[in-house]
Parts: structure tokens; sequence; C-alpha cells
């Protein structure tokens, strides 16, 4: 039976043997944990303890700053011992809350246990707000705001994602075979937040026991267990909206403009934990793999524990990496050392030696067009590119800049190496300055 | 016979007044429309001068003579701005400055500044990936073997196009009189700066020591008073990172350009 | 009817002006860098060529052949389209000072422009009717256009490419110019004659 899919996209080696039958590890407590302000899109919290404070395991150290924003939590017990810029995975050093843990890890307080049954729907995207849910596949978007859709766009498809078409990571993969139950349990929740008229859990074919072990917990249920075809980006929710319902979200356009809505697993997971538990998202799964790590696993990381934890847990560095990824190897954030924390959308760190690092230079386009052969949202890359590198902004904006993902099929496919993502992405930028300086 | 008629009827009717001082104006400017003058190109400029009382020493490129012809064209006087040039106020290339990460991407500065801030250990210092050398449009700034910009002071014009260009705002505008310059652009503690540069500013206030009235050190930076330029000489030898220069013994290490006591190659 | 079908596109695509003809290349290689300019320099050559070929001819039939001095063809015709073109651009200088802007010093070469003097000679050549040679016209200027707006859009395009340094500029768009008058040669056979 033919699977699925959408036009475009690639076939990298899926390298997930190093992981994807491990079960999940909690990884102990690291000295110190640094919790950044800004974990999320949208504005960054504002802190809201003091140093030398005690904070309790869930306890709030950052409010929320508006509506398109989220509180962040102290992972666990301790003493906040300063606040202050620490370096950040995105590149930059940013505010961040520094604790102490004191052994205990003991909550902020009896954490009651709440019939969905007596909930409005509401009350439960409050909870999820509260808890700081965000998006767990790595954009790490408010997910009460993508739960509140405005009345004239309702969601009739509500889509969640056990896709996980990175290379490397399979932390979704454990998700859905170990914690299955609190994955449906936070589907279900969201299923009557949104009241669509169809549930669908994408799951691509390179994890048969997954999507066999869902069926026959969904059998029953009105939730469609739909595998796809193996391709990478298949996870990106655009990608996933026209697999799953033959529908395009249109140029500029949100999933809410076709009636979708997509979440990922672990986020469905995390809404349940928020919900029925009270819980606040402090804590995620996150793959530990690569071929410069002594030992990969998939590990339970509480938000806020620095890289070289991580690293020392599994056995330490096989030899200097060439490069530290905080994500997949596709659309990760490269780290400059390993001082950097975990954050909420952080779902692998990838160590990579050097000989795995493409260091060939560029060279001239020869419009072989296997870039646009391969981009899932039916863009030209190298056009695209070449302007943005004249800095022709007006021309990026023509061929439609905004609308690519960065997934970097572009980028992966190009025989010259020309480096595509990042001249998108210089396009891209320039443009939303442009019209930044046209409003002012 | 009858077409010249017609013609000369015609362009009676369909003349289009054009004021003949526009025209003198657009022979004498340089023609590079390179814009510093604030007016889209040199037509635009030139239109500005004749409509109303936009001074005539806007124009870098065209220096001191032109504005000498453009004051007589427009029947007014001619005062003459001090002629500037642009500097890179760094000297931290690939061997004197540390680089925290291997940068693999496009060769250009600003791309390369979207990367967590540059592969440079310093904040302030030239990143040398040529976005300036691609903007000037005279051709007077090249990147040294290991990555560092130079400004040549007799090229440049002062069109500002590199100091437009530059993420780091490493290049500055100084007045061409002066040719001693602090060859540094952090602000970070001595400690710092000593880590990751050998020939960054630590601002130890020696040079201040020295000379008072020529430096003066801000936020662990010391620059040059440039009215004071003169008597800034003395505390080069003094300074105990050489990273204070002057342009009139030479060019930073790695440079093709001559000062001018040196170059005969230029007959400009 | 037919015939003048067969006039139309002989002049827009088999015996294309500029591509097949030779003619107006200075304009061609001038103008084409934007497409709206090209398509704005070829709507005052349609003009121009219209309006050359309606006067030349009656000053063939009516000036010319009556008092017996067709040998001053050369002169009477390029001082007919001289003042033409001068006409014209003072009517644009007027009308859209943008366009005349960016056509800049291309609209009195349209004057010396051999491709609006060819055309008036070919109608006399050819021994067109009025109506015919009207129709000659418009396909001469519209194939002019349609030429020069390909080469705009490949030369825009060119623009994006990584040009050896040897080619770069005028060298590559005369190649171009080359593969394109090529590329029109397929029209060969389209029309007999």
């Amino acid at each position: 039976m033919k699977l699925r899919t959408f036009k475009g996209g690639i076939h990298p080696p899926d390298n997930k043997q190093w992981t994807s039958h491990k079960a999940i590890e909690d990884c102990p407590l690291p000295d110190e944990l640094v919790v950044p302000l800004s974990q999320h899109i949208g504005a960054p919290s504002v802190v809201c303890v003091e140093v030398g404070q005690h904070v309790a395991k869930g306890q709030e150290v950052g409010s929320a700053k508006g509506f398109v924003s989220v509180p962040v939590h102290a992972s666990t017990s301790g003493e906040v011992v300063a606040i202050e810029s620490r370096p950040h995975p995105f590149g930059a050093s940013l505010p961040a809350v520094v604790i102490k843990p004191d052994g205990e890890d003991s909550w902020s307080y009896n954490l009651q246990f709440t019939d969905p049954g007596s909930l409005t729907s509401d009350e439960v995207i409050e909870k999820v707000r509260q808890a700081g849910v965000v998006g767990m596949g790595g954009a790490a978007f408010p997910a009460h705001v993508k739960m509140s859709p405005p009345p004239e766009k309702p969601i009739r498809t509500l889509l969640f994602n056990g896709v996980e078409c990175e290379p490397y990571l399979t932390s979704d993969h454990r998700m859905m075979l170990e914690e299955s139950e609190r994955v449906l349990q936070g589907i279900a929740l969201l299923q009557y937040v949104y009241g669509a008229e169809r549930v669908v859990i994408g799951v691509e074919a390179n994890k048969p026991d997954a999507i066999a072990l869902l069926k026959e917990q969904c059998a029953g249920a009105s939730i469609e267990i739909l595998p796809l075809e193996v391709k990478y980006p298949q996870g990106a929710e655009k990608q996933l909206i026209v697999a799953a319902t033959g529908r395009e979200v249109p140029s500029g356009g949100l999933p809410m403009d076709v009636g979708a809505a997509v979440h990922n697993v672990s986020t469905a997971a995390a809404v349940t934990d928020a919900v029925m538990l009270g819980r606040p998202l402090i804590e995620r799964v996150c793959t530990v793999t690569g071929p410069a790590i002594k030992e990969p696993k998939n590990l339970r990381v509480r938000i806020g524990m620095p890289l070289s934890h991580l690293v020392e847990v599994c056995g330490g560095l096989v030899e200097e990496p060439g490069k530290i990824i905080l994500g997949g190897p596709m659309m990760g954030f490269t780290q400059v050392g390993f001082d950097t924390p975990v954050i909420r959308g952080s779902s692998g760190l990838l160590l990579l030696r050097e000989e795995d690092v493409a260091k060939s230079p560029e060279g001239p386009c020869i419009r072989c067009a296997r870039c646009v052969q391969a981009c899932p949202m039916n863009l030209l890359p190298t056009t695209i590119a070449a302007y943005a590198r004249r800095d022709l902004v007006a021309e990026t904006e023509e061929y439609c800049a905004m609308d690519c993902i960065e997934c970097g099929s572009c980028s992966y496919v190009c025989p010259a190496r020309i480096p595509l993502v990042q001249s998108i992405r210089y396009g891209k930028a320039a443009l939303l300055a442009k019209k930044r300086n046209a409003l002012l | 016979m009858t077409a010249a008629i017609a013609l000369g009827i015609a362009a009676k009717k369909f003349a289009v007044e054009v004021d003949p001082r526009e025209l003198a104006a657009m022979e004498v400017l340089p023609g590079v429309n390179c814009g510093a003058c604030g007016f889209p190109g040199c037509a635009g400029y030139a239109k500005a001068l004749v409509a109303g009382k936009i001074e005539p020493n806007l124009c870098p490129p065209g220096g001191a003579e032109l504005v000498t012809k453009l004051a007589r064209i427009l029947g007014v006087e001619a005062v003459v701005m001090a002629r500037q040039t642009a500097v890179v106020l760094c000297q931290g290339d690939n061997r004197k400055a540390q680089l925290r990460f291997r940068y693999l991407g496009l060769e250009d500065c600003n791309a390369a500044q979207r990367i967590a801030g540059g592969s440079k250990a310093c904040p302030g210092g030239c990143i040398g990936l040529a976005s300036c050398l691609r903007a000037c449009p005279f051709d007077a700034i090249e990147i040294t073997a290991d990555g560092l910009a130079v400004i040549n002071r007799e090229r440049c014009t002062g069109c500002r196009k590199c100091v437009a260009v530059c993420p780091r705002n490493v290049i500055r505008m100084t007045p061409y009189e002066s040719s001693i310059h602090v060859m540094c652009n952090s602000h970070d503690k001595g400690a710092a700066v000593r880590k990751y540069c050998q020939v960054g500013c630590i601002g130890c206030h020696i040079c201040n020591k020295t000379v008072p009235d020529a430096y003066k050190v801000e936020d662990f930076l010391a620059t040059v008073v440039y009215e004071r330029d003169a008597e800034a000489v003395e505390a080069i030898v003094k300074c105990p990172t050489r990273c204070i220069r002057d342009f009139n013994e030479g060019y930073p290490e790695g440079s093709t350009f001559l000062p001018l006591k040196n170059d005969k190659s230029d007959a400009a | 009817m037919s015939d003048l079908l067969v006039i139309l596109v002989s002049a827009i695509f088999v015996n294309n002006f500029v591509l097949a003809r030779f003619l107006g290349i200075c304009p061609f290689l001038g103008v084409s860098k934007k497409v709206e300019t090209a398509l704005g320099m070829g709507m005052a050559v349609t003009f121009v060529m219209t309006v050359a070929t309606v006067v030349t001819w009656f000053v063939q039939y009516f000036i010319l052949i009556p008092f017996g001095i067709e040998y001053l063809q050369t002169i009477a015709f390029i001082l007919v389209i001289a003042s033409l073109v001068q006409l014209v651009e003072m009517v644009i200088q007027k009308v859209s000072p943008v366009l005349y802007q960016s056509l800049g010093i291309f609209l009195p070469l349209i004057t010396t422009n051999c491709a609006v003097l060819g055309l008036a000679v070919l109608n006399i050549q050819k021994d067109y009717t009025f109506l015919e040679g009207i129709v000659f016209a418009i396909g001469a200027a519209l194939g002019f256009t349609l030429a020069l707006v390909l080469f705009a859009g490949l030369r825009e395009r060119l623009e994006l490419c990584t040009v050896p340094q040897s080619f770069r500029g005028t060298a590559i768009a005369l190649v171009t110019a080359g593969l394109l008058s090529l590329a029109f040669m397929g029209f060969a056979g389209l029309v007999k004659g």
C-alpha cells in the first residue's frame, strides 16, 4: 500500500539505530542548573525570584510577559545562586536563573490530581499556559496560544506529530513506545479543547513498533494512526498537513487557515502532566547520540542541565568533537562549547567527529535544480539565495523567501555545497528589517 | 523645411524647463552615484543644489576642488569641510587574535556576525570577510592574507559606505590630518582582552598618563583626541600591547599599502 | 487577409528585425537590462515605426516619385524619422519623466537606429501597399519588442550567474544574443520567402 507523503524532500540516512532500541533513562542532577528566561517563541519571561531565595521544584522563576509568552519554572528544588547572562544555545549570552540543587528534589506544592472532565476548555488552556507547555518538537511555540485560534478559523483536523523525521533523534519514538498512555491522554485533552472532526497521529514507517502499539491502544477510539513515507521533512507541520489532509497551507499563512492544528506527541504528554497533575514543564526526553559520544542514550533530562553534564552521564567523549549540535543535524543549533543548558525545545544532543563534518569549499551554481526538486515548500532556493547574497531584498520577497521553513533539504542536496539555507536566512532577516524600518 | 518648422513649434510647446546650472553641476560632479551626499545619485544632488539652500560641500569624493567649482556655478561662497578618511580600528588578524570556533559558511561579515556573534573571540574586532571591500566604490580597501581589513588613506574619499556595511562598527571616520590611531574596538576589561588578542587595548592608561591631553580612556578603551594628534606620538612606544599606530610610518602588518612618504607608485 | 497574416508572422518571427536581420542592435544591447525598461522602449519603437511608415510612404508616393527625385529617398526618410523621434522624445519627457530617465540616451538612438530606416526602405523595396506597409511596421515593431523583452529576461537571469571573469558584462550578453538568434532560426521555413 502506497504511503501518504508530500512533494519534494530528501532521504538522509536515518542513523537512529544508535538509540531507537534504548529505553529512556533518568539523568541524575548536576551541580548547577541554568534556566534561561527565553526558551520559547514570544516575549522572554520576566524574572520573579531573587538571588539567595530558596525555590521548590516546579516553582515559577520567571513570569510570562504578554499573551505569546509562558512562565519558566525551577527544574528542581534548591537555591537561586545568580541571575545573570549565561551562554544560551542560540549563540548569544542571555539572562538566566542559576539554581544550585539541594538534592531534595521536592515539588512546590502537593500535586492534586484533577479530573479533566470537571474542567472547561478555557480552564484546560489556562493550566497549559501556567505549566509553560511549549512545542516540544523543537520550535517551542507556546501551546496555549496554538490552542486558542480565533473563532472564525475552526480546527477540523487535529494532527499529532509522531514523525520525528530528523536523523539520529529517537526521543518521540521512545515516548510513544514507553509512555503511550500519557500521550493518548494528552491527545484526548487536546481533542476536548479543539473539538475537531478528525484526530490523526502521523508516524513514519520506520517506527513499525510504535505504529503497532498505538493502533492497538487506539482500537475503538476515533483516533487514526497514519503511517507515512519515510522522508525528511515529513515532521514539519505544513508537510504533515499536506500528507494527512491533502490541503496546502497558503503562502504566508498558518495551519489554522486550512482548519488544521499540529502538536508534537511529547507536547501532548506534557499537556497531560500540566492539566491532570498540575506539573509544569521542567523535564523532557533528549537523545544524546552521535559517533563522538561513548554511550548514546535517550535521557530524561531537566531543563537547565548543562550539556557538559549530559556528556558525562553518557560516558564522555570518544574524541574531541568536530561539531556539537543541540537538536537534529538538519535544523539543530550548533553550539560553541558545552557550557550551554538544555532548554524546552532541545530534542537531542548530537556529537559529530571531525571527519563527519562537511568542509568542502563552495562552488558555482550550475542550475542543476536539485534544490528545487528537494524543496518541500515548492520554492526556488537557488534564486532566493542568489538574490539574498546580492542584497536584492525586493526580489527575495517576490520569490516567497518568507515561506521558507529552513529545513535544510536544499543545502543537503546541493552538489556545489552552496550554503543555501544561510543565504536564505540572511535574505529573510534583511526583508524583516526592511519591513520594520518601513513601519517606523 | 516643413519638418524643421514643425519641430520648432513642437519644441516650444513641449519645452521642459531645465536649469542650465543643473547641467553644469552634473558635469563637474564625480558621477559615481555613491549617495554620500544623502541624495539619490549625482543627478539628485545637482537638482537639490540648484533648487534650494543645500551646501555645495556635501560631496566627499569630489573634494575641495569640487566645492570651489560648484560654488562658482551656483554663485555662492565655498566653505570646504575638512577631509576625512576611514580607518579600521583593529589589528587583530587571525594570527594575533583568537577564534572561538571555526566558521564554515557564507563569506560575508554580516552573515558571519549572525552566527553566534561571529567567530572572533573579540566582540569588536574585524571579522575580515571583506564586506567593506565589496562595498567600497573606490577600491580603497584590502584584506590581508591573515584576514584583516585595511583602508588606504589616500584612496579613501570619505563616502562612508564601508562604515554603513560593517556589522562590528570597527570602521571609523577620522580627520585625514590625524595619522595616529588606537587600533582597537573592544570595551572588554584588560584581562579578557589579553586572553583573546595580542594587540588589543587593555585600558591600562599608560598612554593617557604619558600625554594626558592627547588620549582619553573610556570603558577600558583608549582613543586619540584628534585635535591633539601632534602630541600623541610620544605614547606610541610606551603602549604595552603596541596597539597605537602612526599611519605615516606604515600600515598594519600584512598590508600592501605604503605610507605617503614611501609611496612612489601612486602619482595621485 | 492571409497575406497580411503572413507578413505579420514573417516580420515578428521568421525575419525578426533584431535577430534575423541584425538591425537595431544598439538599443537591443543598451536597453535590455531590465524587463520594464525593455517593454517601455519597445512601445516607443512601435509608435515611431508605425508613424514613420505612414509618413515615409506618403513622402515616397506623393513627393519623391511625382517629382522624380527618388534619389533623395535616404535623406528625406532620415529627416522625417529624425523629426518624428524628437517629437516622441519631447512628448515622453513631458508625459512620463520616469520613462524618460530610464531610457536616457537611447531615445535619440532610435533616430540613428537602422531598424527604423531599414523598415521604411524595405517597405518601398517590397512594393507594399499602404495597408501592407502598416502591418509590416507593426509586425517589425512587435518582433523588436519581443526580442528585446526576451533578451532582458535572459539578462536579468544572467545577473545571478557566476560568469567567468573574461566574459563578464557585454561579452556574455553578446554570446547570449547570438544563441537567441540561433534559436529564432528555428522559425525559418514557417513562411515561404
